[in-house]
């Protein structure tokens, strides 16, 4: 900084201070609200709105939202706070669900999936993983076991009720327990 | 009292080993068959290997049985119901007392199954292979 600029700092700096209250007397003033309602009731604001969408701003907006990660911060914010799942469980989604599924978007989709070979790919690799053929395997031999079990219940009631029927025939006492 | 296994169990068990040492023999005397039908064999070639594979078919039986009776006292089928053939003090039986047994079970089932009858009667729940054999067969706790 020069000397010019040494010598106007104090001059600056005053000058600044009596901006900044004047700025505050204005916002401050009974009048500011009345002219802020006028402003929004004329119509220059959806205007102004109107223009500044129309041009590049919404396209640098978009850009700068994305540099600086806001929409990853506004979901992690979102989650955290439990918007999300409020979201989620809320009948207004459930609706707006149903009356997504009732229209030809969903054909279209499952229409185009059914088209692609990466999916029957996937589907492929996902069927064949061990994972998968291990959770089958093991259904089959508790399926197995489940009827060899109830085999097993029914034929010790058979043998039972057989040897009853036996021994009834030919008058005999029911067998002794033995241990 | 209810230790020992019944009829109906026991032959769920025999029916199970039945089928399996008879789809056997019946796979193996296919390959053979097919592998034969292509070889130009005299006719006394191919009766002497019908009688060959009868034998092995018997020894095969046999052997089934006496190897399961013996080392475990669970052949498959007993296996899958869970039922055991063994001496009345535990212990599993002889291979001599197994192939005894075997011939006992045959026996048994000549006279219209008469030797299985005892089961219903007996307190230890025995066929007469269980008393020429000297063995039981019990539940197997699950």
């Amino acid at each position: 900084m020069g000397l010019i600029g040494y010598v106007l700092r104090p001059p600056l700096a005053l000058a600044e201070s009596v901006c900044l209250a004047a700025l505050d007397a204005v916002l401050a003033a009974p009048f500011t609200d009345e002219a802020v309602r006028r402003v929004l009731a004329s119509g220059a604001l959806d205007r102004a709105l109107d223009e500044a969408l129309a041009g590049p701003l919404v396209d640098a907006l978009a850009r700068d939202l994305v540099r600086h990660g806001v929409p990853e911060r506004l979901a992690r914010e979102l989650i955290a706070a439990g918007i999300v799942d409020e979201v989620v469980q809320s009948a207004e989604l459930e609706k707006g669900v149903d009356q997504a599924m009732e229209t030809h978007l969903v054909d279209a989709v499952v229409g185009r999936l059914h088209e692609s070979d990466e999916l029957w790919r996937l589907v492929a690799e996902i069927a064949e993983s061990p994972a998968v053929t291990d959770a089958i395997g093991r259904q089959g031999v508790g399926f197995a076991g489940q009827v060899a079990g109830q085999v097993r219940a029914e034929s010790e009631r058979a043998d039972d009720g057989l040897e009853r029927l036996a021994r009834r025939l030919l008058g005999r006492s029911p067998r002794p327990a033995v241990e | 009292m209810n230790n020992y296994a019944g009829l109906v169990t026991r032959a769920l068990a025999f029916a199970i080993d039945a089928a399996i040492v008879d789809l056997t023999g019946i796979a193996v005397g296919v390959v053979v068959g097919l592998a034969l039908s292509v070889l130009n064999t005299p006719d006394d070639v191919d009766k002497a290997l019908l009688a060959a594979g009868g034998v092995i078919f018997v020894l095969w039986t046999v052997g089934y049985f006496v190897v399961f009776w013996s080392a475990t006292g669970e052949t498959p089928g007993n296996r899958v119901m869970r039922i055991r053939v063994q001496c009345p003090d535990g212990r599993t039986l002889t291979r001599r007392t197994a192939a005894l047994r075997l011939v006992a079970l045959g026996l048994a089932a000549i006279p219209l199954l008469a030797g299985f009858v005892p089961v219903l009667f007996d307190r230890h729940r025995r066929a007469l292979q269980d008393f020429v054999a000297r063995s039981v067969v019990v539940r197997v706790p699950g």
